[in-house]
């Protein structure tokens, strides 16, 4: 053990040599998981900054075992401050090891009931662990959980923003895809979570699973108090499993999007008391109370379609609100959210529904529109680097030349045996 | 031969000039019958066969204000072999035709094609000596060069140097600048536009429009990053100062921007935009159709279900 320690010190210096100390652990990791309690003592002799990879293996050894209570809150320490310390390029060389005792260290802080102390060393492990930003690692959906377990949203954003375009195990995507949903409706930033949930919904998947079904009925809600309107067909991407599958397992989602288009208030909150259970079973009432609030918005903007000017009474008639004030109030917040454009006359109560006032021709629109266009370029180079790939893949090759007419136009006869003209 | 001159006159020379004496000669070349042998052809006994390039001769005419000769426009003249001039009698009568049309315009000398001036000229060059008493040799190379970046023409005149002690007429070489007239501009332009000779359809030449207009911008933007890093060196100190430069550089700023108003800025922002958004439009549907061609391909491998029974014959 000594003699594996001073071999870590010692061959912890260049690539090459950490090549080499990595065979060397390889074959002694037996011999580590055998001894894992007499580990401890040595983690000490070794220094996380320089000798990341020997101390990763001793500390992966060290906690495989069963843990107690008094152990745990030093491990977390151990931990948390190897991943501060630990040099990336070391990590890499041995990903699933590191990736261990990340999770580990996930379980312990949840055993402990603190998810707030891993938000931070976890965040720094994902950015020490992966290739590049748009590299989706095992350790995303965990960070994502205890973010959502300890409720601090904000710190989960940057990391959502990212284009993810490499996926290591298709589970992390969706459980990344979920959590990220959930934390975007906790932050009130619907689209955001409408394109996460639909990334979920439509994934490749050979047979359903119960992340994409809870996925569905939170989608379900999201764009109906995101867009007021749920699509009934699943785009043709998403894979013919989930189409035919998905809307049969959440049936009394589907017929609360069904109500909602009706535009009735009163059916919807028929709908909604009937089936509360369901909804509150699945952790979705909240979300149910939202879509069925957002009901009026929805309203409201069906009225700036056909009408210029209307008074607040009127406006709480249609919309089946119980007084002007009532209207007033909820017109406010959506001119204040940017939902529509109106201005309010208080004297004689008239609403009058103006344009988008945008004339698109300051330089910000330049800026943003260019952005935009750079920001396609570079997706449609990746668009067609995997056109090609997939035209190159065997499978695809396979089914493809199969589908072919046997003969070719070519090797018809050319003189014409008969025609009808 | 060919020392530059010392007359001290400026020539100007209209491309329309140029034009036409490549038109002639090219008409001359390829009326040949047969056309002359090639480089690639077998050569005879050895021997390369002769390039016979024709020479053609014509007469330039134009305007001489002060020290300033303005060549305008040019014509045909035959060449008589055996008496080693131009036809006397032809000329004349050319030259009252074109009097009665350009009445300022005066014969100011003769052309030519070749390589370099030659010895035989000088006869050619006297004989017109009582039309024009200095008059002027213009004399196009017609062998094509893809490295040359100058316009292949030459403007000698004559000059009496006293060599070996006897007074002799030799060919001096003279510098001269192109001048336009609009008109002439438009036409050249229009010229140099027929390069796709097919036509080609509405999308080859909105191809090469837009890679014209791509190298002139590109031009343009090496020629500024010059100036700007001569100035950038005169500001270090590397380079002395030149006033008069600087002051040049300062009119050419001080050109622009032409028109500064608020409703310029509307306008223009508002076209910026609607080019930026057809572009936006136009990547949005290009990446939209790779995508579609991406899913279909993917459902078609991977996913189990797809239609039995395949597509039906495509005939």
């Amino acid at each position: 053990m000594e003699a594996l320690v001073t071999q870590i010190q010692g061959l912890s210096g260049t690539a090459s040599d950490v090549l080499s100390l990595q065979n060397l652990l390889k074959q002694a990791d037996d011999s580590l998981h055998a001894e894992s309690t007499r580990l401890p003592p040595f983690l000490d002799q070794l220094d996380p900054s320089k000798h990341s990879l020997g101390y990763l293996y001793f500390l992966e050894a060290c906690t495989a075992g069963p843990v107690t209570q008094e152990q745990a809150s030093s491990f977390l320490l151990t931990i948390a401050r190897f991943i501060s310390s630990c040099v990336a390029e070391q990590i890499r060389l041995a990903p699933d090891k590191f990736i261990c005792v990340c999770k580990r260290f996930k379980d312990q802080v949840l055993l402990l009931e603190e998810p707030l102390r891993g938000v931070a060393p976890m965040l720094t492990a994902i950015r020490k662990l992966q290739l590049s930003s748009e590299h989706l690692t095992a350790l995303h959906p965990e960070f994502l959980l205890l973010c959502l377990l300890s409720k601090c949203y904000k710190t989960a954003l940057s990391i959502l923003e990212e284009d993810i375009f490499e996926v290591d195990q298709p589970r992390d995507l969706f459980l990344f895809c979920y959590y990220g949903g959930m934390i975007s409706i906790g932050q009130k930033q619907f689209r955001k979570a409408l394109e996460l949930l639909h990334n979920v919904v439509t994934a490749p998947m050979s047979t359903v699973n119960a992340i994409a079904v809870e996925a569905f009925k939170k989608y379900i809600l999201v764009s109906l108090i995101h867009h007021g309107q749920f699509p009934t067909n699943l785009p043709k991407y998403a894979s013919s499993g989930a189409q035919r599958n998905l809307k049969n397992l959440c049936q009394p989602y589907v017929e609360l999007a069904s109500s909602y288009s009706n535009g009735k208030i009163a059916d919807l909150e028929t709908y909604v008391e009937a089936n509360k259970d369901k909804f509150e079973s699945d952790n979705n009432l909240g979300l149910v109370k939202q879509a069925v609030s957002s009901m009026y918005k929805r309203n409201i903007q069906r009225l700036t379609q056909t009408y210029l000017t209307l008074s607040l009474q009127d406006i709480a008639n249609r919309v089946q609100l119980n007084s002007p004030k009532e209207a007033e109030m909820h017109v406010l917040q959506m001119i204040k959210d940017g939902e529509i454009y109106a201005t309010i006359n208080q004297k004689d109560g008239m609403v009058r529904f103006l344009e988008d006032p945008e004339q698109y021709k300051t330089c910000e629109m330049i800026e943003r529109i260019d952005s935009s266009i750079q920001r396609l370029m570079t997706v449609s180079k990746k668009l067609n680097v995997m056109d090609e790939l997939m035209s190159c893949d065997p499978l695809y090759l396979a089914k493809a030349g199969r589908e072919r007419q046997r003969f070719d136009f070519d090797d018809f006869d050319n003189v014409p045996q008969r025609y009808n003209i | 031969m060919a020392s530059s001159s010392s007359s001290g006159l400026t020539f100007k020379l209209h491309p329309l000039v140029i034009v036409n004496i490549s038109d002639h000669y090219t008409r001359v070349k390829s009326q040949m019958n047969p056309p002359p042998l090639t480089s690639t052809s077998t050569t005879v006994n050895g021997v390369e066969p002769l390039q016979q390039a024709p020479r053609v001769y014509g007469c330039v005419i134009g305007v001489q204000r002060g020290r300033t000769v303005e060549i305008f426009n040019s014509f045909e003249l035959l060449y008589d072999p055996s008496t080693h001039s131009l036809d006397r009698p032809f000329l004349e009568k050319k030259q009252e035709l074109y009097k009665k049309v350009f009445p300022h315009f005066y014969i100011l000398g003769w052309y030519s094609t070749g390589s370099d001036a030659q010895e035989s000229d000088m006869h050619i060059h006297k004989a017109l000596m009582d039309i024009n008493e200095s008059p002027l040799y213009v004399l196009l190379n017609p062998t094509i060069n893809p490295a040359q970046k100058d316009l292949p023409v030459t403007i000698y005149e004559s000059e009496l140097h006293v060599i070996d002690g006897i007074p002799q007429l030799i060919f001096v070489r003279s510098s001269y600048t192109i001048e336009t007239v609009e008109a002439e501009r438009i036409s050249v332009d229009h010229v140099a536009h027929l390069k796709p000779s097919d036509g080609g359809s509405a999308a080859t030449q909105l191809a090469a429009h837009l890679t014209g207009i791509h190298s002139a911008i590109k031009m343009l933007n090496s020629r500024i990053r010059v100036l700007h890093h001569y100035l950038v060196g005169m500001q270090k100190g590397d380079v002395p100062c030149e006033n008069s430069l600087l002051r040049q550089v300062s009119s050419l700023l001080r050109r622009l921007p032409a028109i500064e108003s608020e409703k310029f800025q509307d306008d223009f922002l508002m076209e910026y935009n609607d080019t930026l958004l057809i572009t936006y439009l136009a990547m949005f549907t290009n990446c939209s159709s790779t995508m579609n061609e991406l899913v279909d391909k993917f459902n078609t491998a991977y996913d189990r279900h797809s239609r039995r029974g395949g597509r039906t014959a495509f005939i």
